[in-house]
């Protein structure tokens, strides 16, 4: 292998190049075809987004593509036509995804920075390992889960609802606030379920990073004098910075998805204005309604603008001198 | 070293390409079985020549069937299952799903192609998606070979009724109904009223003196409640009382929706009112406004109540099953408007534990004294229940059917219905089945249920519903006997009070159904313009309705005109004329 790492990147020897790297070349060979087969290929089914794509049984899914009608871009048309009640809730369910995806990546972001930095600090390393166990567990607790628990949580105190409680006990409300019937609440609602469900787990790339500052920077900043606060925001956090930009950029790749079980489970009644987001769109007026065309159309116009986000922040962030994807 | 890694990637190359290709060149496990089971077949034949029948141990078949419906899949070692294993040698996997999911459930399967399509299709869609992708096999062709004489009895007299018409495949006999094809002349009914209601907890009855329940109005129902809770406002158990609720989560919006069409008069017609074959929604109605400006007043009045009861349940349009369900069963709910079904559970575990007057009687408010219609005549379940996969050969399409005839001899039908003799119920010198407290226990026993009974194969597949050949009511339920001598010391004295003799007694005697009845029967298509707008009125009610039930006083005809602003952008015209031309059609065609 180290023959290889030597290799001179000459121009016009590719053809020597091959012949000394065929063997790292057959490797990419499986994951190739398998991007291939599992990515690539199923793009052939986008031709359903431009179709009046019925389905019949006992058809393979390519005589299925093939039979049904050209319509060119009606699919697009109805969804952005905000004359009528789907094309609203279309846009509607954009805005909605941005909202709760935004919320919930900066609430999660700084939390998960200050946790990360507080976790840091704990010196007593058997504590810190029993703090860190306990903050990931709910992570392993599935979303259906998850969405019970917090249903029960917002629900009024005769209910049992717990936050109400709280707020009243500790005199911050007077009078229950009932969360699940004012869709203004939606989106906290969203922020926090995600933060309560992934903050522990979240931490573990930065305090990755963390361990990996070189002490002698501490050392050297206190013998200049700097206390605790000081060297957590001059070195840790300027440390770790680029975990922190890269992090960023790849979360922008999420914008456009901002989860579906808390919005199914806790979103379909007067909550739905703020609640339904471009999944669950597709699946009420694609999947249940069986207009397959329209469900792909939403999905290619999600996946172009959320290509576009990423490569705008990207360059954004490679223009600042910072780090890049790609 | 390296050439060891060379090796490797090269093998597992190989396999990728094997996993790749392995779909062609191998059979299917199931086929595979199906092959060795041929086989064996031959073998036996050869052995012995004559004729066993298509049915029995000797020839073996696993049969997979999806099945939409709220029960669960029985234990394995189920009573039943192991008696048709070892008779019928028919061995079943199921695909449960429950109704709420089937609509996302039946599209996969559908866009899918039918790969994986189960061999038996039991759902309950109203739709019919499956029939017109083509997913259902026609059943004409082998009903009418004569070789299937209970199927073709069971359909004979309806036939116009049960087919398919209106396109995608061939017109015919696609889907066999799960409920409410009735023998015996008249067919024993349930004693209990199984549809819609105000429901009132027999508590509050009782409180009040057992009050005339004839002539009910809106205002007098919550009047009822509302005296209970002023002098009762928590249950014995310190738990503060909600007076009204209803259920409106997904798949049962009709409870907050429906009451509107109930009060004007008008049977269950679903989403619209039909007036000389013509329907119209009457959402966003003077009768909807009506009933939901009464609700709104009632929920102001809930500051008044004392402790923390309420009148109208500010969590009704938030709750989840599980909540309304609990609230039920714990008895603070005291009324509903739901379907008698629809709360099922949390009664039966009010009977379990003997709290009978806790438990509800229906009762029949409607606006300015109109004649209510909330009891129907049982109307059958036509393009749901069991249906046969068109991706099976004639061969497995003959032993399915097969299996369906047999399962709907009388035979078969006690066994599932009321179980095994001796075991599950006595026959007396008469021939009448009777049970004892232990088997009726039993019967209700849903852990029980899973070792000993198939209930939810017995749910979507095609039965004997009514009065059998030998005089008894097709299901323990149904049987007057069983029904009285089953009643609790409570329900008896509550029934004598009321001077009535079962529960269906306090809802009103149906008049015959209209020619075209019930109209949410009627598929409007997936994905057309009537369908869309039927989704969207939908949407548009769990947006709006909950806000206008609790608006804060004064507020109530602003967020009303809002709902009003958005159902008339909503294309409500495409939804009623494919309504009505549904309505039409079925008066024209089907000579009910």
């Amino acid at each position: 292998m180290a023959k290889v790492g030597r290799l001179r990147m000459g121009r016009g020897r590719l053809a020597r190049k091959y012949k000394l790297q065929w063997a790292l070349l057959l490797m990419t060979v499986p994951w190739f075809l398998y991007r291939l087969l599992f990515s690539y290929v199923p793009l052939i089914g986008w031709y359903i987004a431009f179709s009046d794509y019925r389905p019949r049984i006992g058809m393979s899914p390519w005589q299925q593509i093939m039979q049904s009608d050209f319509v060119g871009l009606q699919n697009f048309r109805m969804l952005l036509d905000t004359d009528t009640v789907m094309g609203q809730r279309f846009i509607q369910s954009v805005i909605n995804t941005f909202g709760q995806a935004i919320l919930t990546q900066i609430v999660g972001f700084i939390a998960a920075i200050t946790l990360s930095l507080m976790l840091h600090e704990v010196r007593v390393n058997g504590l810190k390992k029993v703090i860190q166990n306990i903050l990931y567990l709910p992570h392993f607790l599935s979303w259906v889960i998850v969405a019970s628990l917090a249903s029960l949580a917002l629900a009024l105190p005769v209910s049992g609802g717990i936050i109400n409680e709280f707020l009243l006990w500790t005199r911050i409300i007077r009078e229950p606030i009932h969360f699940l019937a004012n869709p203004s609440y939606f989106w906290g609602i969203v922020a926090g379920t995600h933060l309560w469900r992934n903050l522990g787990w979240n931490t573990i790339i930065y305090l990755a990073a963390m361990t990996a500052v070189d002490p002698n920077l501490y050392e050297a900043a206190s013998i200049d004098g700097a206390n605790r606060y000081r060297k957590m925001w001059h070195i840790t956090l300027a440390c770790i910075r680029p975990t922190i930009v890269m992090l960023l950029i790849m979360n922008t790749g999420w914008l456009l998805t901002s989860g579906f079980e808390i919005q199914w489970f806790l979103g379909s009644g007067v909550n739905i204005a703020r609640a339904e987001n471009i999944d669950i769109f597709i699946l009420r007026y694609g999947i249940q309604m069986q207009n397959f065309g329209i469900a792909t159309a939403a999905g290619i116009m999600r996946t172009f603008v959320s290509i576009t986000l990423l490569s705008i922040v990207n360059f954004i962030s490679g223009r600042l001198g910072g780090e890049r994807l790609f | 070293m390296k050439k060891l890694l060379i090796a490797l990637l090269l093998l597992s190359l190989v396999l990728v390409f094997a996993a790749c290709g392995r779909d062609n060149d191998e059979p299917e496990p199931e086929q595979q079985q199906e092959e060795q089971g041929e086989q064996q077949q031959q073998e036996e034949q050869q052995e012995e020549p004559e004729d066993m029948g298509l049915l029995g141990p000797h020839n073996p078949i696993e049969i997979s069937m999806l099945l939409v419906t709220t029960e669960v899949a029985p234990a394995p070692g189920n009573r039943i299952a192991v008696l048709m294993e070892e008779r019928l040698g028919v061995t079943i996997s199921y695909e449960i799903v429950t109704p709420e999911m089937q609509a996302e459930r039946i599209s996969v399967l559908i866009a899918g192609g039918g790969a994986g399509l189960p061999d038996i299709l039991a759902t309950g869609e109203v739709e019919a998606r499956l029939t017109e992708a083509g997913a259902k096999l026609r059943l004409d062709p082998f009903i009418d070979s004569g070789r299937f004489p209970n199927i073709y009895n069971h359909v004979a007299p309806y036939r116009a009724r049960l087919s398919w018409r209106g396109g995608g495949v061939d017109d015919g006999l696609y889907t066999l109904p799960n409920y409410n094809r009735f023998y015996g002349n008249p067919p024993l009914l349930s004693p209990t009223h199984y549809g819609t209601g105000f429901f009132l907890q027999k508590r509050v009855l009782e409180w009040h003196g057992f009050p005339d329940l004839s002539n009910m109005t809106l205002e007098r129902y919550f009047q009822l409640i509302e005296e209970f809770i002023m002098e009762n406002p928590y249950t014995p158990e310190g738990l503060p009382h909600i007076g009204f609720t209803f259920p409106a989560f997904p798949g049962r919006v009709w409870g907050m929706t429906n009451p509107p069409m109930f009060l004007a008069g008008f049977p269950n017609d679903g989403g619209v009112i039909v007036r000389d074959g013509v329907a119209s929604i009457y959402a966003g109605t003077e009768y909807d406004h009506r009933y939901f400006y009464h609700l709104n007043q009632m929920f102001l009045r809930n500051g008044l109540m004392p402790g923390e009861s309420v009148l109208v349940d500010p969590e009704a349009t938030t709750q989840s099953q599980d909540m309304y369900f609990a609230n039920v069963a714990n008895g603070r709910v005291l009324g509903m408007h739901d379907q008698r079904w629809g709360f099922g559970s949390p009664h039966d575990s009010l009977v379990a534990t003997g709290q009978f007057n806790r438990t509800f009687v229906p009762t029949m408010p409607t606006f300015d004294g109109r004649a209510p219609w909330y009891a129907d005549r049982d109307v059958m379940n036509i393009h749901q229940g069991f249906a046969i996969s068109s991706m099976v050969s004639e061969e497995r399409a003959e032993h399915l059917l097969a299996f369906v005839d047999t399962i709907l001899s009388e035979e078969w039908q006690i066994l599932l219905s009321w179980g095994q003799e001796g075991l599950d119920y006595h026959i007396g010198p008469d021939g009448i089945f009777y049970r004892t407290p232990e088997q009726r226990l039993n019967y209700d026993d849903t852990i029980w249920r899973q070792h000993n009974r198939l209930m939810g194969f017995l749910d979507m597949m095609p039965k004997l519903q009514g009065t059998l050949s030998c005089g008894n009511a097709f299901t323990p339920g149904h049987q007057p006997l069983e029904f009285m001598d089953g009643l609790d010391e409570y329900d008896r004295w509550f029934l004598e009070q009321y001077d009535k003799r079962t529960w269906r007694d306090f809802v009103n005697d149906p008049p015959p159904n209209p020619p075209h009845y019930p109209a949410w029967q009627i598929s409007v298509g997936s994905g057309t313009p009537a369908d869309m707008a039927r989704s969207e009125l939908e949407v548009a009610a769990l947006q709006h309705l909950p806000a206008i039930i609790m608006a804060p006083d004064g507020q109530f005809d602003t967020r009303w005109a809002d709902y009003i602003a958005h159902i008339d952008r909503i294309d409500v015209a495409a939804f009623e004329e494919a309504m009505t031309a549904g309505i039409q059609e079925r008066i024209r065609n089907l000579g009910y």
